[in-house]
């Protein structure tokens, strides 16, 4: 995957709220995008270390205790730098993907 | 029946079934390496962990009573497996290859690292051919573990044995670990490029240098001193490589198989990449695969007719399919034909082909030196072809039987090196049908000269002689005062086999000549010579016979001999022989001179078991053997020394001194000459001086015959036996 569109994905998850890993496969799922679990753990990590994320442990009771996730500010800046790569990307695509007009044309039409 | 265990993990205590707990052991064993380098590798493992003890957690509350290995294998498959983790460039330290096996489907556990940061010296616990230090050291080294064995090899033989200790402490030393490879590029050998073992093959691909160069350089020292033995033995001196054949020949000859046993086979897709030094990704080996199976049908069409191909094509061929179904960018660590059977087979493989090799080199030598010499006997062909038919099968012989049969091996020779393949063997049949037609040829000829060597005739002349007043007879063979030097093309000299000692073109000297000794029937010498030729019929061989020219001298009591007796050439040689005979009747004396023994009696015999050599010789059956320089009396029974010599050293035949039955065929002169030089040779042993031998040992009889004829151009030398004390005088 593109450098950065899965950090891009995870943040936007995390944005909304505190999440656990087991959850933010889920969510990836729901949105038609598989990953191991494995990938997350040293994604996470890694973004925890760059001060992105930060966490908290949950006790619980069926289970040991669980990570929960949630952005850091500077997490958010690096949020929206993402938001906006990968909107100038996508916009960049659909323009080339939609024109009608072809190659040899006038392009100042 | 499985055993459970229980692990405290994650600080809750989980019934497992103990094959279940070693698939996660090492499943956490390959995240940490995978994650060897990274910061916060540990926390990310305890994470992976505290997961798998949550679903742990859910199995057992659901109801199961201990974690068993599906258990394990399924939360590792959800989890993911290492290589799986998809990692973009901004997060991971990789190199090519670990790139490409993330891409590929699952592998097996070893990953490579690009650095770690402590480096420590294993063992390689796949890449072995003993113990596997050699490629443990290279895989520290980054080094390509052939070169290290080289190394090792070297050390071994140049140090006396120092690298098989060095070996030992490595071996004990140094604990091993599954190492994978981490050099791009490494010389193998090229299995789909190979004349014998791939070794050129392989090095070419690894220096992009085309591979007949490498061929010629491992050939070389072999032609050359192929060259330079048929130079040597053709034109005595000219010698144009004498450094070469003899001392590069055996050190290439090793390096190969020093290599062959070195260098590992490359044989998986991977390996052929790694050899040719490019980059191993899904991309390049799919490429790879997809031109090995075309370069295979391209081979299946090229050389349908080579057994040998046909039967590798096949084993490969299915090797290959069974490769490109996944687990081609297997583990690269896997070595199949690595080990210390592999370097055993090379050994005894180059052994074979080593034997194989000398015995064709000895086959195609004989026939060049059947070839050469062919060439060389050429002066004499004229004295022994008559007629056009026989010169014309004589030459076909030469050229077809001999000469083709080389060609053909030259040949053979420079296209193996060149790696040229023909596609019909055209060739081969057009040689082996010329070859059929020498060996027609051969037989024709041989038969031919048979036939006209078939009759056998004897034409007996009386030399007539004046009896000698002091008893005595010498014969002698007259010293030449004119020595024929022919042609000198091969050396021909007195002490070959052969019977003429001279040959130009027009005329051949012959000494097949014989001198016999025998009882006089009355009381006067008579002397005879016998001649004898053969032809086709008895009337050619009289004629032949009959055309021998054999005068003789006699002053007083001397009889001189020619040297021999020519042959024009017109006249052909056919087996022309003189017998003297002597004839001594009792009470007189004989003495055949050294100088008889110039001559070399030269037969042909057809039959020696059923002999159809008429009795020529009835009348001299009774002939004596002699020694020559020993003076000889004929008594009743037969030749008795003058001098005998009791108990002479080295003396092998007791019963000379009593008459022998001759044989009617064979070399008995050749047996008195070998006697005599036997003798001669422990005489100049036991004997200092000619000079000092007067009286000095009790061998020698006491009583010297004074008068004795003595031949004063004999040099006084050591040879001279000690029983002729007539000499000392």
């Amino acid at each position: 995957m593109r450098k950065g569109i899965l950090e891009f994905c995870i943040l936007s998850i995390i944005r909304r709220g505190e999440a656990y890993p087991s959850d933010i496969v889920e969510e990836m799922k729901a949105a038609n995008l598989n990953i191991f679990e494995g990938t997350l753990y040293p994604l996470l990590t890694r973004l925890k270390n760059a001060d992105m994320l930060t966490y908290r442990w949950v006790e619980s009771n069926s289970g040991p205790p669980r990570k929960y996730f949630s952005l850091t500010e500077k997490g958010d800046a690096f949020y929206k730098e993402l938001e906006s790569t990968w909107n100038e990307l996508a916009n960049a695509v659909n323009t080339l993907a939609n024109k009608t007009n072809g190659l040899g044309d006038n392009p100042n039409q | 029946m499985k055993k459970i265990i229980n692990i405290n993990f994650h600080s809750r205590v989980i019934p497992i079934e103990e094959t279940a707990y070693e698939i996660l052991k090492q499943y956490v064993e390959d995240l940490r390496k995978y994650f060897a380098n990274e910061e916060g590798r540990d926390e990310i493992v305890s994470d992976i962990e505290n997961r798998f003890a949550e679903l742990f957690s859910d199995r057992l509350k659901k109801g199961s009573t201990c974690i068993t290995d599906e258990d394990v294998n399924a939360i590792i498959a959800s989890m993911g497996r290492p290589e799986d983790f998809e990692q973009d460039e901004l997060g991971k330290v990789s190199s090519g290859s670990q790139a490409a096996s993330q891409q590929a489907g699952p592998q097996q556990s070893q990953q490579q690292y690009a650095f770690e940061p402590h480096r420590r010296l294993y063992r390689s616990e796949n890449d072995r051919i003993l113990g596997g230090v050699c490629g443990g050291l290279a895989n520290y080294l980054r080094l390509d573990p052939a070169i290290v064995r080289i190394l090792f090899a070297l050390i071994t033989f140049g140090g006396f044995g120092l690298g098989v200790l060095v070996y030992i402490v490595l071996w004990i030393a140094v604990p091993s670990r599954s190492l994978a490879t981490n050099i791009r590029k490494r010389l193998y050998r090229n299995p789909d490029d190979k004349v014998i073992a791939g070794v050129a093959g392989g090095l070419s691909a690894y220096f992009h240098i085309d591979v007949w160069i490498f061929r010629v350089i491992f050939a070389l020292p072999l032609i050359a001193g192929i060259i330079g033995g048929i130079f040597h033995n053709a034109w005595f001196d000219f010698d144009p490589f004498p450094v070469f054949a003899g001392g590069f020949g055996g050190t290439f000859v090793i390096t190969y198989i020093i290599l062959w046993v070195a260098l590992p086979e490359a044989v998986t897709a991977s390996e052929k990449l790694e050899m040719r030094g490019e980059k191993v990704d899904i991309e390049s080996i799919k490429n790879t695969i997809k031109s090995d199976i075309e370069g295979f049908n391209k081979r299946t069409k090229d050389m349908g007719e080579d057994i040998k191909q046909r039967a590798e094509q096949f084993a490969s061929e299915f090797k290959q399919t069974a490769k490109n179904f996944g687990s081609e960018v297997g583990p690269a660590a896997r070595r199949t034909s690595s080990g210390i059977g592999h370097a055993i087979g090379v050994l005894f493989k180059a052994f074979f082909l080593f034997i194989a090799g000398c015995i064709a080199f000895a086959l195609i030598m004989v026939l060049v030196a059947l070839l050469f010499s062919g060439v060389g006997v050429f002066p004499f062909k004229n004295y022994l072809l008559t007629g056009f038919w026989q010169n014309f099968f004589a030459w076909s012989t030469l050229c077809l039987f001999l000469g083709v049969p080389v060609l053909a091996l030259l040949i053979w020779l420079i296209r193996r090196i060149a790696g040229v393949r023909s596609r019909n063997h055209f060739l081969g049949f057009v040689f082996g049908g010329l070859w059929t037609i020498g060996l027609i040829s051969l037989i024709v000829l041989v038969a031919s000269i048979g036939h006209d060597f078939r009759s056998r005739a004897t034409v007996q002349e009386e030399i007539p002689i004046a009896q000698p007043a002091g008893g005595k007879v010498l014969v002698k063979v007259e010293p030449g005062k004119v020595k024929y030097y022919g042609s000198d093309w091969f050396g021909f000299n007195d002490d070959m086999d052969w019977p003429f000692f001279s040959l130009n073109e027009d005329s051949l000297m012959l000494r097949s000549i014989r001198v016999e000794l025998v009882k006089s029937q009355d009381s006067a010498y008579h002397t005879y010579a016998v001649k004898m030729g053969r032809g086709d019929n008895p009337h050619a061989a009289q004629d032949v016979a009959s055309k021998i020219n054999f005068p003789t001298i006699q002053h007083d009591s001397v009889l001189l001999l020619p040297k021999g007796f020519a042959i024009a050439q017109h006249e052909k040689f056919r087996n022309q022989q003189v017998l003297v005979i002597v004839e001594v009747p009792v009470g007189k004396k004989i003495e055949v001179d050294r100088s008889v023994n110039f001559y070399h009696w030269f037969d042909i015999n057809f039959n020696r078991y059923n002999s159809w050599n008429f009795n020529w010789n009835d009348d001299w059956d009774n002939s004596y053997n002699w020694n020559d320089n020993t003076e000889y009396i004929m008594t009743n029974e037969g030749l008795a020394e003058t001098h005998p010599v009791k108990n002479r050293v080295g003396d092998d035949n007791e019963d000379e001194d009593k008459p022998r039955e001759t044989h009617k065929e064979g070399y008995r002169y050749k047996k008195n000459h070998d006697s005599t030089t036997a003798k001669k040779g422990k005489d100049s042993i036991k004997t200092k001086a000619p000079k000092t031998r007067a009286g000095a040992t009790d061998e020698k009889t006491p009583a010297k015959e004074a008068g004795a004829v003595r031949d004063i151009n004999e040099p006084e030398d050591a040879f001279s036996p000690t029983y002729n004390l007539a000499n000392l005088i």
